[in-house]
């Protein structure tokens, strides 16, 4: 099956000065437009940062129904309405220094293998950037990322749903297409995934 | 004390900064972004415009925002603006230096203008300060109160191009606060609350 992603875009402004995407396998429309949009041609809803998650809650049933005929949703960002099955809200962390921002990955995780730590956690030596808090996560969710105490950043959920929900708790997993370093990994991982369960492969 | 009201966008930092108690309490109504054009603002004497809104709500809001600012009232406008809807807007979009503070001689490039304007009894420079995502060059009759080392203004009011008075910023707190990331920003919306509840707003 051949991959195929619709992007829902907050049309804010710091997405205004993005590159157009022109790639066959995304295509991208105002968030408002979901209620509207034939979902039939799609197999990867992809949900970001600035979502009006008020808007999802309202239509949660659109991603049910998705999710229900063995699709994929990506959300990217902070949860604070329930209009993701089985998943939990974000959770702040707690920092008291910059070195509670280190992350680890998961051996034989998806997503993160071969991203340098320093580039996840620092951008011209700030760090902060990439993640600032964590989920619980549903039963038998795989989990890919997590703060150097454990705490869950990114999971993949097969199980709660007949589909796959894949959970970050930062900025969107395909933005790092055009990274010099080692973060464009993410964006390359992220849809060797997403082609791989739209497959099924790892259903 | 002034009425303010402030339009809600659904986004996971809007979320979080206008329900914090101590912001939320000076919020005499937040105003879901979209039903903003069937809002009736008569009751306020100040509405906030925050940053990352969904500019094609944004846009279709606009000549309803002038209007209330056309009544005599108060519009602050927070964040970068790369859409004309602003009175007199000239906008430029400028790299943003998020590590200024890691640098020898540290200078983050703000500094006061109007001193003696009374913003500054609830600001200081360092509420103002993580860094920027642009500057306006505001017309001749508006009062810069914190601009860069070039002039760019970072800050200012504008009272004479409508009936109105426009506080236009590029800071974005409402973002970044919201998102946990750079404390100052709680600052910022600490004193910029109380000054639009009790403050005077012009010189």
């Amino acid at each position: 099956m051949e991959l195929k992603i619709l992007e829902l875009s907050a049309s804010h402004a710091f997405g205004a000065g993005e590159i157009e995407k022109t790639d066959s396998y995304i295509s991208v429309i105002d968030e408002y437009e979901l209620e509207s949009t034939d979902l039939s041609n799609y197999n990867v809803l992809m949900i970001t940062y600035f979502a009006d998650q008020e808007y999802l809650y309202k239509h949660k049933r659109i991603i049910e129904n998705f999710l229900s005929e063995g699709k994929v949703v990506v959300f990217c960002g902070h949860l604070f309405r329930p209009w993701l099955p089985g998943a939990s809200l974000f959770m702040p962390k707690k920092l008291n220094s910059y070195q509670d921002y280190f992350v680890q990955t998961v051996p034989g995780a998806p997503l993160f293998n071969g991203v340098e730590i320093e580039d996840m956690v620092l951008n011209k030596g700030v760090a902060g950037f990439f993640a600032r808090g964590y989920y619980y996560t549903p039963e038998h969710a795989e989990v890919c990322l997590t703060f150097t105490d454990g705490k869950a950043i990114s999971y993949i959920d097969r199980h709660t749903t007949n589909g796959t929900i894949i959970v970050h708790a930062g900025r969107s997993l395909l933005g790092f297409e055009n990274a010099t370093n080692t973060l464009k990994k993410i964006s390359e991982q992220t849809l060797t995934l997403l082609k791989n369960e739209v497959c099924g492969g790892n259903k | 004390m002034r009425k303010i009201a402030v339009i809600y966008s659904g986004h996971a930092p809007h979320y979080r900064t206008f329900h914090e108690p101590k912001f939320a309490q000076y919020i005499e109504k937040l105003i879901y972004l979209p039903e903003f054009e069937n809002t009736d603002l008569t009751p306020f004497d100040v509405l906030i415009v925050p940053s990352q809104l969904n500019s094609n709500l944004l846009l279709k809001s606009a000549e309803k925002i002038r209007a209330f600012a056309d009544s005599g009232k108060t519009v602050v406008a927070l964040g970068p603006q790369p859409w004309e809807w602003l009175p007199n807007q000239k906008w430029e979009e400028r790299p943003t230096n998020f590590w200024w503070w890691l640098e020898e001689n540290a200078d983050s490039g703000l500094r006061v203008k109007n001193e003696d304007h009374p913003f500054y009894d609830y600001f200081t420079l360092a509420d103002c300060t993580w860094h920027q995502h642009g500057v306006f060059w505001p017309p001749a009759h508006a009062t810069t109160l914190v601009a860069t080392v070039d002039n760019g203004s970072v800050l200012y009011i504008d009272e004479e191009s409508t009936n109105g008075t426009w506080v236009i910023t590029t800071l974005d707190p409402d973002y970044h606060f919201g998102s946990y990331f750079m404390p100052a920003t709680e600052r910022f919306l600490e004193a910029l609350f109380s000054w639009l509840s009790f403050g005077k707003l012009t010189k």
